[in-house]
């Protein structure tokens, strides 16, 4: 059980005090006051009973013997693919097939796959005997499967969570980093291609630091090469897709090319967030929340009523807890000795890192519109469960951590 | 490779701390620098998506003559994110509106998602009342009067519908579709069934202006997403037709009347008595109205398909085609004579003519309508192979046409029986019924109309429809939005012959049931019905007929509930019909020209080019009209 030596209370505090946090702002993002009368929707409590039920989960998870826990883990990744393309048979909300309602329990799969696609591909990558060039491609293809079943979904912000979970994965493998640089080097040949400038400035780069690397100049020649290649290509491409096409893909980009869609409700983010002004309205006082002017504002937008009710003092006060969070949560990912635990903690790290600052850019129009949810904060309980089941895993390998292995 | 222990851990912290500081450096932009022009923002509160409706399509006859039109209205709006006294408010809405307190808290917290969305709480109200209290109305923020249009029915047509507020079951379940909580939606009929052609798609234009009226630029550009109005729907029905089948339908009886075009399957006529206003349903109904509208007549009940009756004897030609087609009789066969009627085991089942026909053959069993003949013809025959001809026949299954509830006929085969009485044998009693249409069999008069229109057509069915096309922003035309579907019926040439010979001698031969029908210039065909029924001592009263020219004819059904013999009730008022078709025809069968507000521009220019020809004087300035958009729409010739 819970070693008082070895457990992170302090981790586990932060955790919790972030829980709660949620559920007092969600109170304030579901009431609604009109004309002196008001109205609290039920949000709240039952993000409370989400919270219990996601801590009784951790507990129970530190409770499982390790072998066991370890044992799930594979048939449970299996599960969950399985899931992902029933999912894209069920009919859409909003657009989206995302959710499994029973019972009225709405459960996304794409929120368990984010955490068992980390648990096993630290697992694959962290066997024997296995050179460098074949841990990436195992962890690549084990990471482009489910990332590529909720892209379809289509859910393009969890797709990008994967794809930092993974990079954090390789860099924590303590794989040479021109491997982690050759593994990103197309994307930015892909952002680089549209100004020419950029792209020679970017192979100049490129060459120059796989020079420093030291690689055989075959290695050299090819990614040049292929990177040339893709800055070239990629042109041609873009102006073989349709109009609608590009439209999408840009409105993306740039949602202000949407001001009837997302566009619109990034301006909203904004006024509510930047009307907050330096002290904030007050709680329950957010006027442009009580207007519901953004349809979302108790899930993905729940930055918009912490900003706009509670100032730049209280977003400063949000970010510092979630900064002091992550900063204890990286300095445990060193605790941890087993390197199959460690190159897991280290996913599950950018897993949260990043859905925390996509959302909250995103409520400040730093960040498209993604559909991505505020760790431990957002309603919704796919998400909270398996955000703070993710933290439990750290927390059950911190809780059993040998001296040596 | 020289390499610190866990050396990315510091990476990691590099980026965690350089993410932060990204997040507090733009949130100090946007909430301390900017803080307080967002704070102005906010208080205007008023950057929103405005929707702007669109148009719904009005009806139109086949000659372009209005059904249903759209007139100007003034509605009362609410936006409930501004209310601040309440009391206030509701003291005012209860005074001059009769809006209950009760009711407008229901109302503004049924739409606390949308607290910054105007609600419409009040449609059609008086000029009068909009000028009286337009003052009053502005010392309320929240109140707004705003102009917008109203179903305006000029007609008593059941198959037109109604139009009424979205209600919360519906929004729930179309709100995927664009439709704002305030959208009027069809209810039933016409306006139900084309729903999606009838309504258009709102506009849409973001307000982004401050208190004071600037434009606080947030986007570039004021988005403006113009309207597409509804299409207009052009009907088969002839207006000055209907208008005289419903002159000349008896006072105070209750049935329908259905008049088809026998080429097309288009409907010309459609009358359904008792009828309703549905003008009554564009206003608040009161108790009294409801109470007026669900009297035992049922003025809302369409009887052309929203009911079924016994057929009686307009369903003897299915039995006939059987006997024919099966080679039980053919054209000279004499049945069983009738001495009155006639015994099937321990029942005597009577014919209509207490004094008996003789031994018939088929034709003038038809003319004569005698019941002994189709006793005995359905002894002859399997109860289940009279269930698959009826439904071959297509009178247990809906017409398709175009309307929403219809119901369709019924007609018991062995498994029925089984279940109802727990026999499949002895049910030779229940046949002799059945054959003369009466028992469990029910149709609706839209299949009954259907089926001899099937007959007129040579054996061809065609699903009867009342649209022909749409007008407006887009020409569609019938077998675009449907193709209508048609099938052979499941009898010979030669039967086909020997039946309408029948049908012929029911109007013209001496003897025959229905000789009220006279109608010069035409072959009149037709057949008579009284059927017996639970609803009242009367029988229902049928006739079912059709007429050929050299023009295209016209099937006629009258329907009356409880109202006697269909060939002395029924048969005067299709002969009127009949009548007044000859007498019309050119009018009817012509193609009317589209009427200016429909043409497109190239059509204008045309138009406007040959009245330049004519009368070649000055330049003219040349108002432009709305010019509908006719792109990305199939465009049909009329």
């Amino acid at each position: 059980m819970i070693n008082k030596k070895k457990f992170d209370f302090v981790l586990a505090g932060y955790l919790i005090a972030l829980i709660a946090l949620g559920c007092i702002i969600i109170f304030s993002a579901s009431t609604t006051t009109i004309g002196g009368y008001t109205n609290t929707q039920n949000y709240w409590w039952k993000q409370a009973i989400f919270a219990v039920i996601s801590l009784l989960a951790v507990y129970l998870l530190l409770k499982i013997p390790m072998s066991i826990f370890e044992l799930l883990i594979v048939p449970a990744y299996i599960l969950n693919i399985l899931a992902l393309i029933l999912v894209l048979f069920t009919p859409p909300v909003n657009g989206a097939h995302r959710w499994f309602s029973f019972l009225g329990i709405n459960y996304q799969p794409s929120e368990s796959a984010k955490l068992l696609t980390i648990l096993v591909v630290a697992r694959a990558i962290s066997q024997d005997n296995m050179t460098e060039i074949k841990q990436i491609f195992i962890a690549l293809g084990l990471t482009v499967l489910p990332a590529l079943l909720i892209l379809i979904e289509p859910d393009f912000g969890s797709t990008l969570v994967f794809f930092f979970s993974l990079l954090a994965m390789l860099i924590a493998a303590e794989l040479p980093l021109y491997y982690i640089l050759l593994l990103i080097s197309p994307v930015i040949s892909i952002i680089t291609s549209f100004w020419w400038i950029a792209i020679i400035i970017w192979i100049i780069v490129l060459v120059y630091l796989l020079l420093r690397a030291r690689l055989s100049w075959i290695t050299i020649s090819i990614a040049s090469i292929l990177n040339v290649f893709l800055s070239l290509i990629t042109p041609v491409f873009w102006n073989g897709l349709k109009d609608y096409q590009q439209q999408r893909i840009l409105s993306f980009l740039n949602p202000m090319a949407d001001p009837l869609g997302s566009g619109y409700q990034i301006i909203q983010a904004k006024i509510a967030v930047g009307s907050g002004s330096l002290f904030g309205k007050g709680w329950l006082n957010g006027t442009q929340k009580n207007m519901h002017f953004l349809p979302e504002h108790h899930t993905d937008f729940i930055f918009s009523v912490i900003g706009e009710e509670f100032g730049f003092i209280g977003s400063l006060v949000l970010i510092g807890l979630f900064f002091l969070f992550f900063y204890r949560f990286i300095n445990d990912i060193g605790e941890i000795r087993v390197r199959e635990r460690r190159i897991a903690a280290a996913g599950i790290f950018a897993y949260l890192l990043f859905q925390t600052f996509i959302n909250i850019g995103m409520n400040i129009g730093l960040i498209p519109a993604t559909g991505i949810p505020l760790p431990f904060i957002s309603y919704g309980g796919s998400n909270l469960l398996f955000s703070t089941l993710a933290v439990g895993v750290v927390l059950k390998y911190l809780n059993e951590r040998g001296l040596m292995k | 490779m020289i390499k610190m222990k866990n050396y990315y851990l510091h990476i990691f912290r590099g980026v965690l701390i350089i993410l932060c500081m990204i997040l507090v450096v733009m949130l100090f932009k946007l909430q301390v620098v900017k803080g307080s022009y967002y704070q102005r923002i906010a208080e205007s509160n008023f950057v929103r998506i405005r929707r702007i409706p669109a148009t719904r399509g009005e009806i139109y006859d086949s000659k372009y003559r209005p059904i249903v039109t759209n007139i100007p209205s003034y509605n009362l709006y609410l936006t409930s994110g501004k209310i601040s006294d309440m009391n206030a408010l509701s003291s005012f809405l209860a005074y001059n509106f009769n809006i209950d307190a009760e009711e407008l808290r229901k109302m503004v917290f049924e739409q606390r998602f949308k607290t910054y969305e105007e609600i419409l709480i009040l449609d059609n109200i008086s000029y009068e009342t909009v000028i009286k209290l337009s003052e009053k109305v502005s010392d309320f923020p929240e109140l707004s009067f705003r102009s917008g249009t109203t179903r305006n029915y000029l007609y008593p047509n059941h198959f037109c519908g109604y139009v009424g507020r979205i209600d919360a079951k519906e929004y729930e379940r179309y709100k995927d579709e664009d439709y704002s909580l305030n959208a009027y939606i069809g209810k039933n009929g016409l306006e139900r069934y084309y729903e999606v052609l009838l309504r258009g798609k709102d506009g849409k234009e973001i307000i982004q202006v401050d208190a004071q009226g600037r434009s606080l630029e947030l986007f570039k550009d004021n988005i403006f997403l113009p309207p597409q109005n509804g299409l207009s729907l052009i009907l088969t029905i002839d207006n000055e037709l209907q208008s005289y089948a419903n002159e000349i339908f008896p006072q105070g009886a209750k049935g329908c009347i259905i008049v088809t075009d026998v080429k097309t399957g288009g409907i010309l006529a459609y009358i359904s008595k008792p009828d309703y206003d549905p003008n009554l349903f564009m206003q608040k109904i009161t108790p009294e109205v409801w109470a007026s509208l669900n009297t035992p007549a049922k003025p809302l009940l369409d009887r052309v398909i929203n009911a079924t009756y016994p057929p009686g004897s307009v369903f003897k030609p299915v039995m006939g085609t059987l006997g024919l087609e099966k080679g039980v009789i053919d054209r000279n066969t004499h049945l069983a004579a009738c001495r009155g009627g006639l015994q099937i085991g321990n029942r005597f089942f009577r014919c209509w003519f207490a004094a008996g026909h003789g031994s018939l053959s088929i034709v003038d069993a038809f003319k004569v309508s005698c019941d002994v003949f189709f006793y005995d013809l359905i002894n002859h025959m399997e109860l289940d192979e009279v269930y698959a001809h009826t439904r071959a026949c297509g009178l247990t299954d809906k017409t398709g046409i175009d309307l929403p509830n219809e119901r369709s006929g019924f007609f018991p085969d062995t498994k029925y029986y089984k279940k109802r009485i727990g026999r499949v044998t002895g049910l030779s009693g229940y046949k002799a019924n059945l054959a003369i249409g009466q028992g469990e069999v029910l149709c609706t008069p839209m299949e009954i109309n259907t089926f001899y229109a099937a007959i007129a057509r040579g054996g061809l069915w065609l699903q009867p429809h009342l649209l022909n096309r749409t007008m407006g922003t887009a020409r569609i035309n019938r077998e675009q939005i449907e193709p209508l579907k048609s099938y052979r019926m499941p009898w010979s040439a030669n039967t086909q012959q020997i039946i309408k010979e029948g049908l012929w001698a029911v109007t013209n031969a001496p003897g025959g049931t229905a000789r009220a029908i006279n109608v010069p210039g035409a072959t009149t065909y037709g057949k008579t019905g009284s059927a017996e029924n639970y609803m009242g001592k009367l029988t229902h009263a049928w006739f079912t007929g059709f007429i050929e020219t050299d023009k295209p004819g016209i099937v006629v059904t009258v329907f009356l509930e409880n109202a006697g013999g269909g060939g002395a009730v029924a048969a005067p008022i299709a002969n009127k019909i009949f009548n007044y078709y000859m007498g019309n025809i050119e009018r009817i069968e012509r193609t009317a020209p589209i009427p200016p507000q429909f043409l497109t521009a190239e059509e204008q220019e045309a138009e406007f080019g040959m009245e330049m020809e004519t009368s070649s004087t000055t330049e003219i300035s040349v108002p432009t009209p709305e010019l509908p958009l006719t792109e990305n729409h199939p465009e049909s010739n009329p």
